[in-house]
């Protein structure tokens, strides 16, 4: 078990964020850290909008931050967990990025 | 407003229970005649008429509460649809919005009440937004893989004097929604390559594959492999259980030859099942020879709990086509002769124990009824051609053995979630759905007390399904694992002196009762009760409290460790 990182981009909308921390819980995984911000410059998240043939517009999207403390294969699984969330458009940790179901080898985070 | 999209979205039924913030669509509910409104006795009835209906027909089923306890009271339904993946949309109506947070009457924050049991929710905050929205639940609940949606709706957004352009819209695209569709078909070469090289294959078939519409391809497929196939609680029918390749179901209380393919295999070719701890057993120790080929629309469910060696995401119907059409291709390299000596052994294990009541089945009136004659009578009489229902315990597990299910979307049970009260209510809505089939329940004197208010909605609604009440006047599958494990202490499990009369209880609420006590009366009495076409008849069995439901695993084990009757292990 060491501590991870991993980075969300979602749906700025009402919910949608306890959605995400709900479902640490209701899967029995731990939160170390969070931070949440709105997205204002959308040029790192380029490829995102290309793949999914969408324009990000102002106050439209949040990006998360989050620590925990989990197995490798834990680690897995909380990411197509996470992405399984219907706000939830990206989900990346150091080695792989999930983009709406679809496991991308590079890293778009 | 909301009934306009909800008929344009093809709805014909809602399931619901009226209250104060209800009103405004119980009002236009009574002013227009295309949607059928079913009036329950209890929401959660409500919930599970709507799931029945939408296992039945493969659309979703559709709740309208009010808020609070309304609201509340479908929670067991929704973590019910959840766990067994269903489409169902929960309207639930709220207090209006510039009450919301005030603690106001029958305010309750069902958004975050049922948070963790949903595919996804919504809340109107503009009356505008609704076409839009309920577009999207449906297609959410209905898409990928299915599940429950709710809908918060806020009184204020169903008052009549709202009034604005409506149109329904023709599609709908969520930009972070995209469930996989199509399987990569280099995925797919890499499973016939395994399909190729296996000669102790076993086909392991769920609920997913039924969700997927999938039984005319599994089949197809299997023609051309010939392998073993197995079904677990929530598969049964994906694949006809009369075929000679058919296995019987798998897992906690599955059959021996079932579990002994599982557990000998060198591939599993696992189609929309999830490999839930009821089949595995120990994960460490399940199959310890076998690769594994996971067909799935839920990327979360492979490698969940076993390593998937091949992983083919996308809708499992159009996974198994092109796992079909590439076999077809390579089907020189296909060696169907490969598998004799497998389905030579398999042979030997069906023949050695199959399902074990047969060797000691008596069915003279110096015996009590046993339940499994019960389900096999049901069996015979309604021609293995039924909806049945049922609800959670001995029961179920007795029905899902001995009635065998030969078309999928008959056999209609709680199995994620086990809930009990489950059955009586899902009989209705498929009796809804399909009013000139033979829609039965088939029940025990617990579960069938967690929704018996039904019966009333039963009569008004004149819906004749028969009700198989298998009465052994204890909670069998507590009392069961109370024998096995806590040394026969019946703590709670019992309650034999309290049971009500169950034919005078069918009688007052209108319908027909039957009590069955003899063996030379289980047929008469059964045939009986299937002849009275036009009623709801209540069939109360009394059958043997001491009767087990075997093979049983044993726990933190292997497949193979089974236990075959009360004093015989594998």
């Amino acid at each position: 078990m060491i501590k991870r990182k991993l980075i969300l981009i979602m749906e700025n909308k009402p919910g949608a964020l306890v959605r995400v921390i709900g479902l640490f819980h209701q899967r029995g995984y731990n939160i170390e850290t969070l931070h949440v911000d709105v997205v204002e410059d959308f040029a790192p998240y380029k490829l995102i909008e290309d793949r999914l043939d969408t324009k990000f517009e102002s106050n439209q999207i949040s990006r998360l931050t989050i620590q925990t403390m989990v197995s490798d294969i834990l680690m897995r699984q909380i990411l197509r967990q996470l992405n399984k969330l219907i706000d939830v458009i990206a989900v990346s940790n150091e080695e792989a990025t999930y983009l709406k179901g679809v496991l991308l080898d590079e890293n778009l985070l | 407003m909301l009934l306009h999209a909800l008929h344009d979205e093809g709805v014909e039924l809602i399931y619901g229970y009226p209250g104060g913030t209800a009103l405004h669509v119980y009002d236009a509910i009574f002013r227009q005649d295309k949607i059928e409104h079913i009036l329950v006795r209890h929401e959660q009835g409500a919930t599970h008429a709507a799931d029945g209906y939408a296992r039945a027909t493969g659309r979703a089923g559709v709740v309208l509460v009010t808020s609070g306890p309304g609201a509340t009271n479908t929670i067991t339904g929704i973590a019910t649809a959840f766990m067994d993946s269903i489409p169902m949309v929960v309207l639930s109506c709220q207090v209006a919005s510039h009450l919301i947070g005030t603690d106001a009457f029958q305010e309750t924050d069902m958004i975050g009440v049922s948070r963790p049991i949903v595919k996804h929710s919504y809340t109107v905050f503009d009356p505008n937004d609704i076409p839009k929205i309920i577009k999207e639940a449906f297609y959410v609940a209905t898409s990928g893989r299915p599940g429950p949606v709710v809908i918060d709706i806020p009184k204020d957004m169903t008052a009549p004097e709202n009034l604005f352009d409506y149109q329904y819209p023709d599609e709908v695209s969520i930009r972070s929604y995209n469930p996989p569709i199509d399987p990569d078909q280099s995925q797919i070469e890499r499973a016939v390559e395994a399909i190729i090289k296996s000669t102790r294959p076993v086909i392991y078939a769920g609920g997913g594959a039924i969700g997927s519409n999938a039984e005319d391809v599994l089949y197809e497929l299997n023609e051309i492999m010939d392998a073993p196939v197995t079904n677990t609680l929530m598969g049964l029918g994906i694949y006809p259980a009369t075929h000679h390749r058919f296995l019987g179901m798998l897992g906690m209380h599955g059959t021996y030859q079932a579990n002994m393919a599982m557990h000998n295999a060198d591939l599993i070719i696992a189609v929309g099942a999830r490999f839930d701890d009821r089949i595995t057993n120990a994960p460490s120790k399940f199959a310890p020879n076998a690769k594994v080929i996971h067909l799935d629309v839920d990327h979360s469910s492979v490698s969940k709990i076993i390593e998937a060696n091949v992983a083919v995401f996308g809708q499992v119907k159009n996974s198994l086509q092109a796992i079909k059409e590439t076999l077809k291709e390579r089907i020189k390299d296909y060696d169907k002769e490969a598998l004799e000596p497998w389905h030579k052994e398999i042979k030997e294990w069906k023949s050695m124990h199959g399902l074990n009541y047969e060797l000691y089945k008596d069915e003279s009136d110096s015996h009590q009824i046993l339940p499994q004659a019960v389900v096999q009578h049901v069996y015979q009489i309604t021609n293995g051609d039924a909806y049945v229902t049922s609800d959670v315990g001995q029961h179920q597990m007795f029905a899902a053995q001995y009635y065998h299910f030969d078309k999928p979307r008959r056999w209609i049970n709680s199995g994620g979630l086990g809930t009990m009260g489950f059955g009586l209510p899902s009989a209705m809505g498929v009796k809804l759905a399909f009013p000139d089939e033979e829609v039965l329940c088939i029940t025990g004197e617990g579960s069938i007390q967690m929704c018996i208010q039904e019966l009333s909605t039963c009569l008004q609604y004149n819906l004749p399904i028969k009700i198989i009440n298998i009465n052994n006047e204890a909670l069998g599958m507590v009392k069961q694992w109370q024998d096995m494990n806590y040394g026969g202490r019946h703590s709670e499990s019992t309650y034999k002196d309290s049971l009500p009369d169950f034919v005078k209880l069918a009688e007052s609420y209108g319908h027909v009762g039957i009590k069955i006590e003899k063996n030379s009366e289980l047929k008469s009495g059964l045939e009986k009760a299937f002849a009275m076409k036009d009623k709801l008849v209540f069939v109360d069995i009394y059958v043997d409290p001491s009767e087990h439901v075997y093979p049983m695993l044993v726990a933190n084990n292997s497949l193979e460790d089974m236990w075959l009757s009360k004093d015989k292990k594998t």
